[in-house]
């Protein structure tokens, strides 16, 4: 008896050691990504093309993870068993760089000849920045834009925005009030639909407020100017410029497609020029571009979305690493739209041609391109404070007192981060 | 006679191992960890006592996500015991074909959630969904469903009811048990079918009852992937373990997670207890 417990307590224990022994070359780096399909197959011809030409100096090898991305990113850093590199969006970098998981970039992007911070538009890169220094690559941006129904426009004679000159947020109701409850082709329209997208920082940006300072400890939510801003959001609804929230029975999209809006504000990967051309001839529209609307100050905030790719901290050999990751981000540069560097506004000519007539909006929408300032609590704050405590009850009920709630929100976010 | 007891320990070894390593202990760890701030994520985990306790009880979000479980569960629990109920009974009876109504009925406990969530997705689809192109037949103008907060509740209602099938099994086992004598005593007296039903079915049925009210009262708390999958407008898709999932995976808050899980617990234990205690007033034992 003791003779056969003592076999199985071996083999246990010779189990646990097996499994928990990392015998991986160190020029090896594994990256992990949530692409599946046609783009995963992109990626993989872009990863095979970078380990050919590092010539065995590295390989980097691919971790497809399509579903619960985050869910099994975190098991594998909990069981230590990250990969070397891998992909957060924003929101995620100071979270993932509080907790001490992942390498800050910044010596290495100082230090580097190919790709430096400057390289990047600033609204791009400052996403993956936290404590004043960079924890991430971003490898694309994607920031909002406004489409909009240029025959819808025409028929109902109002005049269209242009492609680059700055609209104020005025200007924006004042078209949505000539649009909306219009008729056209034989349905009602409104001007635009909102239903938690565009995010409420658009919204508090556009009346020159903000949520935190740069500094990430600093509230600036209860400002004159977010109350602004959320003013423009509440007109919309209390003057049912757009379909109020509880009537909205589909996609946002699906309604700029069916043409029951006029506007849609969405970001430059929306896809509406593919859609317009699969649809029978009598329903396809022209397409106009132009950007988010200013603030008060002029200032045009298009809420940017950009994933880098970061480097865990258990990776043995930082230098090579760094090499291969950089070698890496160059070559997705020329891969996805928008690329997140200044000087590649070209490359979306090449890469999706159709978005063509839209690249002087692009260009204006990266140069003004900015996300949140984040902070390590930004995910409790964005869901606690922003969307339950301020975006879904105007959602749900437009003639709420905002301002009762911009300051609760304010003040429960001051009482999170010790403000 | 001591190596066929040595023999006997070796058998139930395997098992026994199976259940130290992966819930024992996995128990333990998670007593352990909702005393502390594990993000999952991050290496420097602190013991910080009855902190993340503290935090739930003061969280709004808390008591939103228990209140909506609460609410459908006291609604669905109900409704589902005596739909499935009515079902079987109707089922035990010798009526044609009825092997097909019983797999039909049944169907619904062996289909995946989350096929069944993605396929009422579609079917409370406001614009192209099954049940409002019924509806518009009669000339009713269905409502938005999962869409417009005061119809999530109503959406996940139907389909539990939907679901109800999957207690049949029991129910129509414990039906064929009932004695023949007591429903021809019963006949001799005068009782009509309701009377039957009511004073002969109804209380054999009780011990089954009681256990579909237990079941019912874990698998509502335990609410995850149709709530998961479809959600609902205004925050009503968010039933407790949804909560808890998010607290988990998308705040990193694991050690608020796992207390969250025992809370959980003790609240499940505690109504099972009430059950349990309230068995002597209705259930039929003799």
């Amino acid at each position: 008896m003791k003779k056969i417990l003592r076999i199985m307590i071996i083999i246990l224990v010779t189990v646990f050691t097996v499994s928990c022994t990392d015998n991986k070359p160190s020029n090896e780096f594994t990256i992990a990504t949530w692409a599946a399909g046609t783009e995963l197959s992109e990626f993989n011809a872009i990863v095979k093309d970078v380990n050919e030409a590092a010539m065995g100096k590295y390989v980097i090898k691919t971790l497809s993870i399509p579903s619960d991305y985050y869910i099994k990113l975190s098991t594998q850093i909990a069981g230590n068993k990250a990969p070397e590199f891998f992909w957060l969006t924003q929101e995620l970098i100071s979270k993932y760089a509080d907790l001490g998981a992942i390498t800050d970039l910044t010596p290495y992007l100082e230090q580097s000849e190919s790709l430096n911070v400057d390289d990047y538009y600033e609204g791009v890169i400052n996403s993956a920045k936290f404590n004043d220094q960079y924890w991430g690559l971003p490898w694309i941006a994607n920031p909002f834009i406004v489409y909009y129904n240029k025959t819808m426009f025409q028929t109902l004679g109002v005049e269209a925005p242009t492609a680059t000159d700055d609209w104020s947020w005025d200007d924006f109701i004042a078209i949505s009030r000539q649009i909306a409850g219009k008729t056209y082709r034989d349905k009602q329209v409104y001007a635009t639909v909102i239903e938690g997208n565009p995010n409420i920082e658009t919204f508090i940006w556009s009346g020159g407020g903000d949520i935190l300072d740069e500094d990430g400890k600093t509230v600036l939510l209860d400002s004159e100017g977010t109350v602004k801003g959320i003013s423009n959001l509440v007109t919309l609804f209390r003057e049912n410029l757009i379909p109020q929230y509880n009537s909205i029975s589909y996609a946002r999209n699906v309604y700029f497609e069916r043409q029951e809006v006029a506007m849609y504000m969405g970001g430059i990967q929306d896809d509406f020029e593919k859609k317009i051309l699969l649809m029978p001839e009598e329903d396809r529209f022209e397409l106009g571009y132009a950007p988010i609307p200013t603030d008060p100050n002029g200032q045009s905030n298009p809420f940017d979305w950009t994933a880098s790719t970061v480097m865990s901290t258990r990776v043995k050999d930082k230098d090579l690493a760094y090499e291969a990751l950089e070698a890496l981000t160059l070559a997705f540069f020329t891969w996805k739209i928008a690329p997140p560097i200044k000087g590649s506004i070209d490359n979306i000519g090449v890469i999706a041609p159709e978005k063509i007539p839209a690249l002087d909006t692009i260009q204006h929408a990266l140069d003004n391109a900015r996300s949140a300032n984040y902070t390590e609590l930004w995910t409790i704050i964005s869901d606690t404070y922003l969307w339950r405590g301020l975006y879904m009850p105007i959602l749900q009920n437009p003639n709420v007192d905002y301002v009762d709630l911009i300051q609760k929100a304010a003040s429960g976010i001051r009482s999170k981060i010790g403000d | 006679m001591k190596k066929r007891k040595s023999a006997g320990i070796y058998f139930v070894l395997p098992w026994v191992i199976g259940f130290i390593l992966f819930t024992l202990l996995p128990m333990i760890a998670a007593v352990f960890i909702s005393f502390t701030d594990w993000s999952i994520v991050g290496s420097n985990t602190q013991w910080i006592g009855l902190a993340n306790y503290r935090e739930i009880f003061q969280a709004e979000q808390f008591w939103h996500a228990l209140w909506i479980t609460f609410r459908y569960a006291i609604i669905a629990i109900p409704l589902v015991i005596v739909t499935s109920f009515t079902v079987s009974v109707m089922l035990s009876k010798n009526i044609r074909h009825v092997g097909i109504y019983r797999v039909i009925y049944y169907m619904p406990a062996i289909v995946s959630g989350v096929a069944v969530s993605i396929v009422f997705r579609w079917i409370l689809d406001p614009n192209n969904g099954l049940i409002n192109f019924m509806l518009s037949w009669l000339g009713i103008n269905g409502p938005n469903w999962l869409y417009d907060p005061e119809w999530v509740l109503p959406s996940y209602l139907i389909m539990a009811v939907w679901g109800a099938g999957g207690g049949i099994l029991t129910y129509l086992s414990a039906l064929k048990d009932v004695p023949t004598s007591l429903y021809e005593s019963a006949e001799m007296d005068g009782a009509n079918q309701f009377q039957k039903t009511w004073y002969i079915t109804v209380p054999m049925m009780t011990p089954i009852i009681f256990y579909n009210l237990i079941i019912g009262i874990i698998s509502a708390f335990r609410k995850f992937t149709d709530a998961y999958v479809l959600g609902g407008a205004g925050g009503e898709g968010e039933f407790y373990m949804v909560y808890l999932y998010e607290q988990a995976f998308a705040h990193y808050k694991m050690g608020y997670a796992t207390a969250l899980a025992w809370i959980l617990f003790i609240v499940i234990m505690f109504l099972t207890v009430i059950v349990n205690v309230s068995k002597k007033f209705w259930v039929h034992t003799a």
